[in-house]
């Protein structure tokens, strides 16, 4: 992935999709089936031929379709070396392959003595290639359809770290203790680049979760100079493996609707609980805070929250899920995302 | 010409114990050209409002953005006051209170504030038009948490969800709770407007609270032998009519 992005240059580089992601596999198990669906009803004159003609078709689709997958899932790593229309070029030519070897060696469960033809195994071979290079150009597609999100994204995270009350806020308070607390002053101005360098920085790119968490303490800090004691902030962090990544920017603006939406309004303040854990290579993110019954400003926090949505939903389709709870006098987000570790990078 | 003044006295709201501290830091930095003096300060709406029943203060410079009680309910409720306080509001960013600032040519200090700024404000404020309690409504789309009425020097709040009904006569609005009943001066419609998702208009000269409903009643009239519908709100044993016009209510919360 280059390094250096435009932030007007509105897609993401092609590439393959990760073929050792569940939401990959489901989805070209479904399309595939999907196809040789419509095939059987094409060529069927009756309903219950639909299903025998199904039958003729999956005897040879589904283990050329799983042994391609497994294939496909146990090379994955190596596809990163390669370009996208390399990529492309092995794949097609891997399915094909795939298929013409099980045709071949399938003995008499595909040939009837005296059937085989050069025809029939060529035939395969290329309708094994093409079905795979179709699948290909879907993913593509469905990448190029989420993939401005990623960038709102990060136009959106620039934009709600300039959000025009946190700012002037801090800014404000800053200097409402430069003359008492002159070093603390300093750190809060510190803090406050290192936010903005990070919002303006930002690529996509997994980030390792010491430093999505730093950045979040950061916030934090920020925000603690303003509410003092309102402000308390509970971190569970016990079976949080140190070499997990995790999207960019994605705590602190959840943090910050808590803050905002749940903090602020009340007079006596509350405690914003975050939990951080693993389970089975899965992790696990939760945020709870508390919040007045009536609440106005809701724009904003729906719009941080989707943007997050359609960034899971691009970097690991649906291994990621994200659930919220909004009670009457809490509100609770839980965001499952797959375990990705720093030497695994492959997955995004 | 010159006269001794006494200083300003001025008063701090603002949830946000570093922007009280650096409002209080400009005011003294003030006073070398501007006699002020800061009488008190206030985290919340609530506190402010009991001090300042207390405490005289010309000018109150109030946060727009606090939690319990917002700066301009407080602004409405100060209102009541014998020898209201003029106020200057003060906010880092609120979209609609700005366009509403403007629309009524109100004024108001832009968080982090500027010394010149603070300057021109208190010098200028003393000669400021009052501000309506009509017109504070205007600056939020939410409505109050109180209504409020001045009792012996001070301001009492009756919590809106308190109230049972509001009702016109004459002058005044009857707002009833409960235990009690009070006057208040404001205008019925303005209240149908401020309130309309607390309160449903029952009669020309009636509000009555959606949630304070517990059923209705069918009374003959004796004279023409008329029947009419009536509300029966939770602790009160006064049947309210409800008008011809508004009988849809019946079915709808019946």
């Amino acid at each position: 992935m280059p390094k250096h992005q435009s932030i007007n240059q509105n897609l993401q580089p092609d590439a393959l999709p990760n073929f050792r992601n569940i939401g990959v596999t489901l989805r070209t198990v479904l399309c595939v089936n999907g196809m040789a669906l419509l095939i059987a009803a094409a060529t069927a004159t009756s309903w219950l031929e639909i299903t025998l003609r199904m039958a003729d078709i999956s005897a040879l689709l589904q283990p050329v379709l799983l042994s391609s997958l497994l294939i496909l899932y146990l090379l994955n790593p190596l596809f990163a070396r390669l370009n996208y229309r390399q990529g492309i070029a092995v794949v097609m030519i891997l399915t094909g392959l795939i298929t013409l070897t099980i045709y071949h060696f399938g003995g008499d469960l595909y040939v009837q003595p005296g059937e085989y033809s050069n025809f029939l195994a060529g035939r395969n071979t290329l309708l094994g290639g093409m079905i795979a290079g179709l699948l290909l150009a879907y993913f593509r597609l469905r990448t190029q359809a989420l993939s401005p999100a990623l960038h709102a994204s990060r136009l959106q995270a620039l934009q709600a770290r300039i959000r025009p009350h946190f700012l002037f806020n801090t800014i404000n308070a800053v200097l409402g203790i430069v003359r008492a607390n002159p070093k603390r002053a300093e750190m809060a101005l510190e803090d406050m680049s290192d936010l903005f360098r990070m919002a303006m920085s930002y690529s996509g790119e997994l980030v390792s979760v010491q430093k999505e968490v730093a950045l979040a303490r950061q916030y934090l800090a920020l925000e603690q100079m303003r509410l003092g004691e309102r402000l308390k902030v509970n971190w569970h962090m016990e079976n949080l493996p140190e070499d997990a990544l995790l999207p960019p920017l994605i705590l602190q603006p959840l943090l910050e609707n808590a803050v905002y939406h749940g903090i602020e309004p009340l007079a006596e303040g509350g405690l914003i609980d975050i939990r951080l854990y693993c389970i089975s290579n899965e992790m696990h993110l939760e945020m709870y805070n508390p919040r007045t019954e009536q609440g106005v400003h809701h724009e904003g926090n729906k719009m941080a929250l989707t943007n997050i949505r359609e960034r899971l939903n691009l970097q690991f389709d649906i291994e990621a899920r994200y659930t919220v709870e909004s009670g009457k006098d809490f509100y609770r987000v839980h965001i499952l995302l797959p375990y990705v570790k720093v030497a695994n990078h492959d997955a995004c | 010409m010159t006269h001794v003044e006494l200083p300003l006295t001025i008063f701090v709201v603002d949830d946000e114990p570093p922007a009280r501290n650096r409002i209080k830091e400009l005011l003294s930095d003030c006073s070398v050209q501007l006699p002020v003096e800061v009488v008190g300060e206030a985290g919340n709406g609530y506190d402010a409002l009991v001090q300042l029943s207390e405490i005289h203060a010309d000018i109150v410079l109030v946060d727009i953005r606090m939690p319990q009680m917002d700066g301009i309910e407080l602004a409405q409720h100060l209102n009541k006051l014998p020898n209201p306080p003029k106020i200057v509001f003060t906010t880092a960013y609120d979209d609609y209170a700005l366009k509403a600032f403007e629309l009524h040519a109100i004024d108001y200090l832009l968080k982090p504030i500027r010394l010149g700024r603070l300057f021109d404000a208190l010098s200028h404020v003393r000669n400021a038009i009052p501000l309506r309690t009509q017109e504070l409504q205007e600056l939020t789309p939410e409505p109050r948490k109180n209504l409020s009425i001045h009792e012996r020097g001070k301001v009492h709040l009756i919590p809106i969800q308190d109230v049972l009904y509001l009702r016109a006569e004459l002058k005044y609005v009857t707002v009833r709770t409960v235990n009690h009943e009070y006057l208040i001066e404001e205008s019925l419609t303005a209240l149908e407007k401020e309130f309309v998702t607390r309160f449903i208009r029952i009669h020309r000269n009636c509000l009555i609270s959606k949630d304070a409903i517990e059923g209705f009643e069918k009374v003959a009239e004796d004279k023409d032998g008329e029947s009419h519908w009536t509300a029966k709100l939770k602790g009160l044993d006064e049947k309210l009519p409800i008008s011809r016009r508004q009988q849809f209510i019946v079915k709808e919360f019946g």
